[in-house]
Order: C-alpha cells, then structure tokens, then sequence
C-alpha cells in the first residue's frame, strides 16, 4: 500500500517536470510553447516537436519566403549528442498585402513542425531540448522578439504519445504542403520568373509561392496557366533579383489543398516562356460554343459557300418531302462531324509519332495544295455546268433512291469539311491548335462541335419549318446563281495556286497549272459523256488526263530552298529571317526584338503585315526604338517554327512577340491595329 | 474564338500597368523632387557631380533601431567625410508609423547623433515606388554621375539584433567605398531587409 501511495506521489512529482510542452511563454502579441508529440520516447525513435505560436488576432509571423520585407522565423536547437533535429517543415503560407508590397506569412495561430531523431544506442534517461527561438511579429509595424523553450522528455523502454496534443499535430500536420512528385523546371529569362511542372493529375492551381527569396516580384501578378497536364507558371521577377539556387522549393495551392514541388533550374538552352493570358480555365462548354460558332462562320467562306449555298437551295427544293429531308440535313451533318474528328485524330497521330506539325499542317504540304487546287476548280467546272458529280449538290431527291440520297449527303459533308479546310487554317489556325494541344478528349470534342456549327444552318432548314420558309422559292434563277457561284471557287483555287508557287516556285507552277489544263479537259470529256455526246475512249482520255495531273505536282522541281524573304514582300531590309539562335543572341545583347511568325496561306498574317506592320508609322517605330525585326516562315513546314510556337502554347500562325530587355516576353494580339506596335513599344519604353 | 485575344489584350493591360519604374543598377537613377525638414528643395539633379546615399528610413522600426545603435551613425561620419551627400528619406504616408514633422525628424537627428546631409519627406511615396523601396532601412549609392551603383540590404544578416551587426558582410558600405574608389560594387544588388515602408 505504501509504495502505490509512493508511486502516486512520484507520478504527480513527475508529470509537471516531465511534460510533453515546455509551457507558454509570453512576448508582446504573441504566445509560444514548444511541445512534443511524445511524453516518453524510447531510443532510435522519430518524433515531432511543434513550436505553436499564437499571436494577438490581426498580427502574423512570416514564412521562410517572408517576401518583401518582414523575417522568417529562425529556431537555433541545442540538442544532447545522439538527437538531431531537421528543418522546419513550413505550413502553407498565406499571402499578406500591404500595398503596394506583399508578404507571405501566417495570421492567426501557427504550428510550425520538426522531426527529431534519436540515435538507437541513445543511452541517457532523458533527453533535454533547448531552443532559442527568434521570430518577427507584426500587424502593420512590427515587434521581433525571442524566446527561449526548454522541454525535458523521458527515455523509457517504450514511447508514449502526448495524446493531449495529438489534436494540435494532426491538424499541423493538416496544414503541410503534400509533397507533389512532379518534375518541374524554372527560368529566369526575359525578365520573368517562368515555371513549367509536368502534374501527375490536372489540378486546378490559384496561387504560387516561390520559397527562394527575392526571385519574384512578390506582388507581381501571377500568370498560371494549364495545358493538359502541364503546368505554366510566370510572375515578374524581383527588383533585387540577384541568382537563385540550381533548385527551388515551390508551393502550389488549390481551392481545397496545397501542394509542395521542387523545380530544378532550366539549362541555357531550354528557356522557358509562358506567354500572358494564357487561360486555361476558359470552361469547356464555352470552347465547345465557340468551336460552334467558329463553324458557323465557315459557311460564309468563299471556298464552302458556293458549295453550301447550292445544298440549301436543294433543300429548299425538296422542302414537300420532310422526312427525307431531315435524314439528309442529318446524315450531312455526321458526314462534316466525322470529317472533323477524323483530321482532328489524324493530327494528333501525327504529333503522337513526333511530328512538329500544328493545324495549318494541310496546307504546308505542296502536294497536298495542289490537289487542292484541282479539287477547288473542278468544283468550279461543275457549277459552271461543265460537267456533273453525283454528290447531290443539285440532288432534288426525286430521281434517287432514298439509299443514294443518303450517301450523296454524307459525302457532300465529307466534301464540305475538305473544301473549308484551307480556310481554317488561315482564319482558325491558332484557335484549333489551341484545341489540338489539349487532351485528346477535348480536342476531339472541340472538333465535333466545329463540325456541328458548320452543319447547324442545314440541321435548322431541316428541323425547323420556320427557317426552310425563309429561302426564296426555287425557280430558274437557280441555274444563274450556281453559275455565279463558280467564280469564288475559282478565285479560291487562284489563293491556293499562288500559296503553291510561293512553296514550289514559278516552275513548279506552271506545272500545276498545266494539270489545271488537262482537269478542265478531263472534266470537259466527262460531261460530254454525261451528255452522251461522247463515248468510252473520252471516258479512258478523261481518265489518263486525270492521272497526268495528279502525277504532275510529283514531278515538278523540288522546292528551292526558300529566301526568307521573297520580293513579295516589300519590306525585305526591314527584317531578317529568324532563327533561334539569332533571337537568343539579340536577346542576350540586350536588345528589342520583334518576332512575326507568318506563312503566305495565312491571310490574317497578310493582313496584319500590310495594314499594321509594313506601314510608315510602324517602320518608324521601329527604327526610333531600334527594334530588331526577325521573321519566320511557316508556309512550309518547319520544325524549329512549330517548336518556338509551342513555347508560346501555340500552333498556328501568326504569333507576334515583342521582347523588351529586362521585361518578360510580350505577345501581341493575334489581330493588330495599325497603333497596335507603336503603342506597346511606347509603354515599354517608358522606363528608366 | 475571340475570347483568347480578348484575355490576351487584358493580360497585356495589366502587364503594362504593372510596367511600373523598375530602378536598374547601372542605369541613371530616377530623379525626384523631395522636401527636407527645414524646408528645403531638394534635386538628385542638385547634386550632380556628388556621389548620393539614399536611406529609407523609419524611427520606430526595430531594423532601423539596431542600425542607429552606431552602426548608421558610424557609416554618415564616414561618407560625410568623404563629401558624399546622405538622404534620410521617410516614405511614411501621415498617420502611419515613422511619419514625423520636420521638427520631430531634427529632434530625431540630434538625439541620435546622426549625420544624414538632409532628412527628406516622401508623404506621397512617389520616391519610395520609383526606387522601389521595400524596406527599412533600404540603402542605395549613386555615384557622381548620377548613375545607380547598388541598392539593397544594409548588411548580410536579416536580423532586428545588434550583435549580428559585427558578424555580418557589410554589403552597403562595401558598396558606397567601391563606388567612392571608382569601382563597381560587388554586389551591387542584395536582400533588403527589415520592416515594410509604411507607403
């Protein structure tokens, strides 16, 4: 009985000399203690201590990035030989501004953890932590203080947790960055701090924080970016940026949690550019929307709608038998969805093997132009009532069978899809690489919804009464007005034509246009068959005419290697051809540089060249600044271009760059006015 | 498919408003114009031909304290021997901490001993932003031809306590003897450190 009584009585001894925290020590707006997760610990065992501060409401402490100004809390252990302790593990941070600076810290109650370890041969029977903490308190002034925490834990032969504080670790605990096992790189080229991390799964980022102190502007805007999987980060780099380690600790928050990555520092060679406003959470529904719209559009251009506009006049024709009617208006419409998809998934096979191409892709090819061209014309010889194709363009419905019907219309979609796509790439070109280069999923949706805009007037003549009653009755003025309709077709053939000589050169050209020759021949003969004016040796010439000219642009001269700069472009001393060892080299001499990226089937490129950059005003500009104007061509195709593209999360021409030395890389609209580079020269010239 | 231009040329406004003077080492300082406690004029272009020492300041910041301890002190008879023009410079908007009267700031001087040539107002915080001062104390040396020569941290160690003072690289008065010496600071650019400029 007496020793239980004495057992107690060392029990209540031991527990205040023996506790698992040090105590409260109070400092000005400020509470500290120091505790252990263990109230006895046995030797070889790892635990944490927590250093808990909670300070007055409305002050904070600072994380080891405090930012602009303010200190990280700094802990100084005093430790017996065979107990080590590691680096603070620092709780997500939260950003603090004080306008116009920012810091990065904690409000409110703070737990800040480290393991300690003790040696398994650790022999002595208790362990005593001495630590000297300093910290910087503050609200809008600051109070630094420091304090020191003494904590005695016994060593026993079995560790017991403090079980009292087990709520104050797990939620500590719970506050931690989960550590992110991505690979990342980071960059601070071009005046911006630039990040790319390859995410193991899509995570919807909010905010950064760079632990390396002074790298970035701490109230610089961050730019954040996702494309599939990949991470892109930017902010502006710090004032008092000075060099940073080859490896940064990086945190990344969401909505729900916050995650800690570890960037190694990109080569020299691998610069990392994240261009502005690259936004990628623009919600699905309204790329899809977009996509739609975008397709729409395409109905109105030369090369689709005289093709187009003939399938609506047949269906205004044929508007007595509905339900046939909406069965072609949908069998169309799957033939130009299909159609989409299928070049869509033939674009990023192609990418999937390694190939630099982007959208636009259709036409860097000079052959596949060319056939273009036939196709373009022989579609124009029809209209002109040359000779006929079965396609049901003219198709009334009623001498076909409902079989025959159906399959004219899905090919009249499949055509539809061939004939615009030389206009998307000029007109869409970026928009769909954009869509190109997300996740195969979206891509593909993205192309079904291009299709599905592009079907969505014959779907509503079809669906919807209302509409068909819109169209002027059918009558003989019908026959006019496809014969008219054959002029832009053969103007868009004359685009592609001329996009081929650019390629292949004058004689290549010729070539082709006496292909173009022997298509009128061959499409003169077929008619006359048509006719029956004309029997099966005009069927065999008409054949062997066609092959002579698919065979044609084969045996045309190999492209000559390309001049940068071709006397169609009036502003030959202007620029000089790009190439990224040149831009590298500029760059590094620290001066301006204008990049264009453009191709000659690019007619928003043309455009932007003649109306805002080939102009007296932007010559002008460019001479007061002393900009370097380099210019790459991606009328063929060209790996280097699609590569340079890439870094700037595009895929398609044009792209317009402006580097500023000493500021991050500047994109400029896709659509310039002639001010456009005037004025954003002007505003980044103004600077000391 | 217009949305992505349009977020591009609202990225591009923003990126320009945040096109704010950045001040570059090597690069002619941003001049000012600043009032003094006796109200007096003063020009960086005034003083053409001298070599400047910017110090944003503010009485009642620990970091400050630790550094006119002596320390401050110590570096102002030192570059006033050497002619080098020091401005004490107050960013403190009214009402926020270190913002102080002209009467107060001489009252300040002479109970510190200190030796700043002239201890400038900048209410509106103009100055501070040109420079970009962070912090203080905040130094900055701009030699004789008005050229910015280093700015940054009074020394290596972030700390509010005086001893760390003889323990630390002087990094601000390595910089003003190499500029005195017609040489370049190395480095030229450091870590300021202490309490935010009350802007």
């Amino acid at each position: 009985m007496r020793s239980v009584i004495f057992l107690l009585l060392c029990c209540n001894l031991l527990i205040p000399a023996h506790s698992a925290s040090s105590g409260w020590q109070t400092a000005k707006h400020l509470q500290a203690e120091l505790v252990s997760d263990y109230r006895q610990v046995t030797a070889g065992q790892q635990l944490q201590l927590a250093l808990h501060f909670v300070p007055d409401p409305h002050w904070h402490t600072y994380w080891q990035n405090p930012g602009d100004s303010g200190l990280a809390t700094s802990l100084s252990w005093q430790l017996p030989e065979g107990v080590t302790v590691g680096e603070i593990q620092w709780p997500t941070p939260q950003a603090i501004p004080i306008p116009p600076l920012m810091n990065y810290g904690f409000a409110g109650a703070t737990v800040l953890l480290s393991d300690l370890s003790i040696a398994p041969d650790y022999a002595a029977g208790s362990i005593n932590i001495q630590l000297q903490a300093d910290w910087l308190v503050c609200e809008e002034v600051c109070i630094p203080a420091e304090a020191q925490f003494s904590l005695t834990l016994p060593v026993g032969d079995k560790a017991i947790a403090a079980s009292e504080y087990a709520a104050l670790f797990q939620q500590a605990r719970q506050q931690l960055p989960q550590p992110l096992y991505a690979s990342g790189r980071f960059d601070t080229s071009g005046g911006a701090f630039s990040a790319t991390i390859e995410l193991p799964q899509p995570l919807e980022i909010n905010a950064f924080f760079v632990a390396a102190p002074e790298l970035v502007d701490h109230a610089g805007a961050q730019q954040i970016s996702l494309q599939g999987n990949q991470l892109l980060l930017q902010q502006p780099l710090n004032t008092y940026f000075s060099g940073v380690a080859s490896q940064i600790e990086l945190v990344l928050v969401t909505a729900k949690a916050a995650y800690t990555v570890q960037l190694q520092q990109a080569g020299p060679a691998a610069e990392i550019l994240v261009t502005q406003g690259q936004q990628s959470d623009t919600a699905l529904w309204l790329v899809l929307l977009m996509a739609a719209g975008g397709g729409l559009i395409l109905n109105l251009m030369p090369c689709v709608f005289p093709v187009l506009s003939l399938k609506a006049l047949s269906i205004a024709a044929n508007s007595s038998k509905q339900a046939q009617q909406r069965r072609d208006a949908l069998v169309y419409s799957a033939g130009v969805v299909l159609s989409f998809v299928a070049l869509a998934l033939l674009l990023i096979l192609l990418r999937a093997a390694g190939e630099a191409v982007g959208w636009g892709f259709q036409l860097q090819n000079p052959y596949l132009v060319a056939l273009l061209v036939y196709l373009l014309f022989a579609l124009g010889l029809s209209l002109s009532g040359v000779v006929q194709f079965g396609l049901g363009l003219m198709n009334t419905g009623g001498g076909l069978t409902a079989a025959k019907g159906g399959k004219g219309s899905f090919f009249t979609g499949v055509l539809a899809v061939v004939v615009a796509s030389p206009c998307t790439a000029p007109f869409m070109g970026s928009a769909l690489g954009y869509a190109v280069s997300q996740s195969a999923p979206v891509a593909l949706l993205v192309f079904a919804a291009l299709g599905l805009g592009m079907a969505l007037p014959f779907l509503l003549l079809a669906f919807v009464p209302g509409f068909a009653g819109l169209l002027p009755k059918p009558g003989a003025w019908m026959d006019t007005l496809k014969q008219w309709l054959a002029y832009p077709l053969y103007l868009s053939a004359v685009w592609l034509l001329w996009v081929y000589g650019r390629q292949a050169g004058v004689d290549a050209q010729a070539l082709l246009l006496i292909g173009v020759v022997c298509i009128a021949a061959a499409c003169w003969l077929w008619g006359r068959r048509q006719l029956a004016q004309a029997g099966t040796v005009s069927v065999a010439l008409a054949l062997l005419l066609l092959l002579l000219a698919l065979a044609l642009p084969y045996l045309a001269p190999s492209p000559q290697p390309r001049q940068a700069l071709g006397p169609s472009h009036d502003n030959a001393q202007l620029s000089q051809a790009w190439s990224a060892a040149k831009l590298q080299q500029l760059r590094q001499q620290g001066k301006p540089v204008l990049v264009n990226m453009t191709a000659d089937w690019c007619i928003t490129c043309l455009v932007n060249e003649r109306v805002a950059l080939n102009t007296e005003s932007s010559k002008a500009a460019l001479a007061l600044y002393d900009v370097t104007y380099l210019k790459g061509d991606w009328t063929l195709r060209d790996a280097a271009i699609t590569e340079y593209l890439r870094l700037y999360q595009r895929d398609g021409v044009p792209l317009y760059v402006l580097y500023w030395p000493g500021q991050p890389p500047q994109v400029l609209p896709q659509i310039l006015t002639p001010d456009t580079l005037q004025q954003t020269l002007q505003q980044l010239s103004r600077q000391p | 498919m217009k949305l992505r231009q349009l977020v591009l040329a609202a990225s591009a406004a923003l990126l320009s408003l945040g096109l704010s003077a950045a001040p570059q080492v090597g690069a002619p300082a941003p001049d000012f114009s600043v009032v003094d406690s006796k109200g007096v004029s003063h020009q960086l272009s005034d003083f053409a031909g001298k070599n400047v020492v910017l110090e944003w300041t503010n009485h009642d910041c620990p970091f400050v304290k630790k550094h006119y301890e002596g320390n401050m002190q110590a570096l102002q008879a030192e570059m006033k021997a050497q002619d080098v023009v020091w401005l004490s410079v107050i960013s403190s908007a009214p009402g926020k901490q270190g913002h102080v009267s002209g009467t107060k700031a001489d009252e300040l001087t002479a109970s510190r001993s200190a030796m700043p040539t002239a201890v400038v107002f900048d209410e509106s915080g103009t100055v501070g932003k040109a420079y970009d001062a962070k912090t203080t104390p905040h130094m900055y040396v701009i030699d004789k031809a008005g050229v910015l020569q280093y700015m940054g941290g009074i020394d290596s160690i972030p700390s509010a306590k005086v001893a760390d003072i003889a323990k630390a690289t002087p990094y601000f008065a390595n910089a003003a003897k190499a500029v005195l010496n017609g040489e370049t600071p190395n480095p030229a650019i450091t870590k300021p450190y202490g309490c935010s400029v009350k802007y």
